[in-house]
């Protein structure tokens, strides 16, 4: 209790005061660019990085892929050509590059390779409680595997993007898009013409559809589609 | 032989033939031994236009073209001038006579290739003088004019006129007529009438346009022709209605926009849909996530179908825009679109309370961190209050902590210019043993009202 005390009569600080920042994106152009804000009131900042082709973003790291590098906020790492998909874990990542088909893992601007070769399309890829889960598609059906084939779900009957998230899944139906919980719970939210879902920060996933991107909110109990404004303002 | 020969390379000379054309409208009427310009009234000049055309295949110098008798005049090129084959040189015959009588005179064209040689004839009458009422405006010219001025399409314009008999003579009006689409005689007397000299008679022309658009017609009176013109508009619409998805405004939010009118549209038209923030405070000039997010502008265009009520926006039935995390007002205004009354409509978004989106307490080393984000739309924050409790749930003495960041948000609002979002850490920096600690009630105060957050420490 003493020390209780003596905390209670410390000093009081104020750790610093900023734009909340929600997240990234990759603009039609191949922009990267900070979104900020909060719930409902969103500003889609100017471009940090040019020729961008994917990118992602959770609470502690964030990569984006060129053609020839991963840009993180540590500098550059030389990658094979093409995009990427990011499996983002704390401080490192898993990386599937499109073109190469191969898997690699990033950590402090380092890429080592993966020597996993999984069967379908890899669409989305996670890592929780340290195992690497991968969404991929076979035929039409798209399915969550380990890197050693192993099923671990089935997702749905789509032909759409996918996101794997630590907590549930995100997809594309023709006319929809669909937030699975790993406890079950479903939230369906009227979009048709989805192109793409990226993971654009811890609490937000970026969903595009036609010339509109909107940020998905996956906080549990806050599940939200919202409506990007449109990004203005080039690279400084 | 020889002669076969001949004859066989006459049609290879080149040889240049003129004609003189009378213009009547775009049509070529031929003019023979005599041009007959008709009757024209004292005073006025009566012009008509000819066309000197060159139908052969070698090039014409015209040396000689003039107009010889009393009244009669030519605009044409200085002497001499060339046609090329094939192509044509217009020309104006002017007449113009003051005495009643009948006039003629000689009209001659040499040329290289052929001369024409044509009697003109023109007679001076007494012409009826027509007195123009102010609702129109007139003027003399050449050619007279009268302006029925700007009509709304659909509407009918009536024009007031007098016709007056100078002379000292009965005239007989034979022809009195408007021509011109929208234009036409819409009361007076039927032709053929008499005018006694010095008479007068009354009569109405209407201007009623079907569309939108430059009228021209004319009033034919005998020997006297008058140009007649009128603009019409299209009718305004009633004010149209800019209205939102239900529910009371308030930042943060993203609302629908869409405009119509009452009643259906008697034209198509298009324009533009724009907004205007205003801040509450002095602090910021102006909220920048206030804007349409189709484009994250704060303008869009919109238009309308002829027969329809409902305006689209950039295309689509309806617009998306923030409200923003500001309270003040946000003016929505329409331009280009003419209407009875101003369809400008504003909400108000109203001061509130600090808004917290999220907010979590942490432990980590030397320090208690609790972090939020949020808006505050008054830009007064900066008080807030910590109340930490121990595992049972018993307030910790000495209870709550109280802090004032005033001036630090303040600092920050100015120097971001971006809305009033934020994320702030405040951090309570462990002296010893903390463990204890299991929760805060983290309550963050502004103007209007506190947010109190019961947080548990992770």
């Amino acid at each position: 209790m003493k020390h209780v005390l003596l905390l209670l009569f410390g000093t009081v600080c104020v750790g610093g005061i900023d734009v909340p920042d929600v997240g990234i994106l990759v603009d039609p152009s191949g922009s990267l660019r900070p979104v900020q804000g909060v719930a409902g009131n969103f500003l889609v900042g100017v471009p940090a990085a040019l020729g961008i082709l994917s990118a992602a973003c959770a609470e502690r790291l964030c990569l984006a892929k060129t053609d020839s590098k991963i840009l993180s906020a540590g500098g550059e790492t030389d990658a094979p050509p093409g995009p990427a998909i990011f499996g983002l874990d704390g401080k490192e990542a898993i990386v599937y590059f499109l073109e190469t088909h191969s898997f690699a893992r990033w950590r402090d601007g380092v890429l080592d390779p993966l020597d996993w070769a999984v069967d379908g399309e890899v669409l989305s890829i996670r890592v929780r409680d340290g195992t690497a889960e991968i969404a991929v598609r076979r035929e039409e059906d798209a399915w969550i595997i380990r890197p050693d084939g192993a099923v671990v779900a089935w997702i749905a009957l789509t032909r759409g993007p996918v996101l794997l998230l630590t907590d549930g899944v995100l997809f594309a139906m023709a006319d929809s898009i669909v937030f699975r919980r790993a406890d079950g719970a479903e939230f369906r939210f009227s979009l048709p013409g989805t192109n793409s879902i990226a993971q654009m920060g811890p609490h937000y996933a970026a969903v595009r559809a036609g010339a509109l991107t909107y940020a998905l909110r996956t906080d549990a109990g806050r599940e939200r589609l919202f409506l990007l404004p449109a990004a203005q303002g080039e690279a400084p | 032989m020889r002669s076969a020969l001949a004859l066989l390379a006459l049609p290879l000379l080149a040889r240049a033939q003129i004609a003189l054309l009378q213009m009547n409208g775009s049509t070529e009427v031929p003019i023979g031994s005599a041009l007959n310009l008709g009757k024209v009234a004292a005073g006025d000049t009566l012009s008509v236009r000819l066309r000197v055309r060159n139908t052969g295949s070698a090039k014409a110098d015209i040396t000689r073209f003039s107009a010889d008798g009393a009244g009669f005049t030519l605009d044409r090129p200085s002497l001499p001038f060339t046609v090329a084959p094939g192509s044509v040189q217009d020309v104006l015959l002017n007449f113009r006579g003051l005495t009643l009588a009948t006039y003629s005179a000689n009209l001659q064209l040499v040329s290289s290739a052929n001369s024409i040689s044509t009697i003109v004839i023109a007679s001076v009458v007494t012409g009826a003088e027509v007195t123009v009422f102010p609702v129109c405006r007139g003027s003399d010219g050449p050619p007279p004019t009268i302006d029925f001025g700007r009509v709304q399409a659909g509407q009918r314009h009536l024009c007031n006129f007098n016709l007056r008999n100078p002379g000292t003579q009965e005239m007989t009006v034979s022809t009195f007529q408007a021509t011109g689409s929208g234009f036409q005689i819409f009361s007076g007397p039927q032709p053929p009438f008499k005018l006694a000299a010095g008479s007068t008679a009354s009569f109405m022309v209407s201007f009623a346009p079907e569309a939108a658009g430059v009228y021209t017609g004319a009033l034919i009176i005998d020997a006297r022709s008058y140009v007649l013109t009128g603009v019409a508009f299209d009718a305004p619409f009633p004010k149209p209605l800019i209205e939102f998805d239900s529910g009371a405004f308030q930042s943060a939010q993203q609302r629908h926009l869409t405009i119509r009118l009452p009643t259906a549209a008697t034209s198509s038209a298009s324009g533009s849909v724009s907004l205007a923030f205003l801040p509450d405070t002095k602090l910021v000039p102006d909220d920048p996530a206030v804007v349409f997010l189709a484009t994250g502008t704060r303008s869009l265009p919109i238009s309308i179908s002829q027969g329809s009520t409902q305006f689209t926006i950039s295309g689509q039935a309806s617009a998306m825009f923030q409200t923003g995390t500001s309270s003040g007002k946000i003016r929505f205004m329409l331009s280009g679109i003419l209407s009875d009354g101003d369809p400008t409509t504003t909400v108000t978004i109203p001061a509130s309370s600090m808004a917290l989106d999220t907010a979590t307490a942490t432990k980590r080393a030397g320090n208690l961190d609790i972090q939020a984000t949020g808006y505050d739309n008054t830009y007064s924050a900066g008080s807030m209050s910590f109340t930490f409790f121990d595992g049972s749930g018993k307030t910790i003495p000495p209870g709550a902590i109280q802090a004032d960041f005033t001036q630090d948000f303040r600092a920050f609002f100015t120097r971001t210019q971006s809305g009033s979002a934020f994320q702030v850490r405040v951090s309570f920096p462990v002296a010893g043993d903390a463990s204890g600690i299991a929760g805060v009630d983290a309550r963050f105060t502004n103007a209007v009202g506190g947010n109190t957050q019961h947080l548990v420490f992770q």
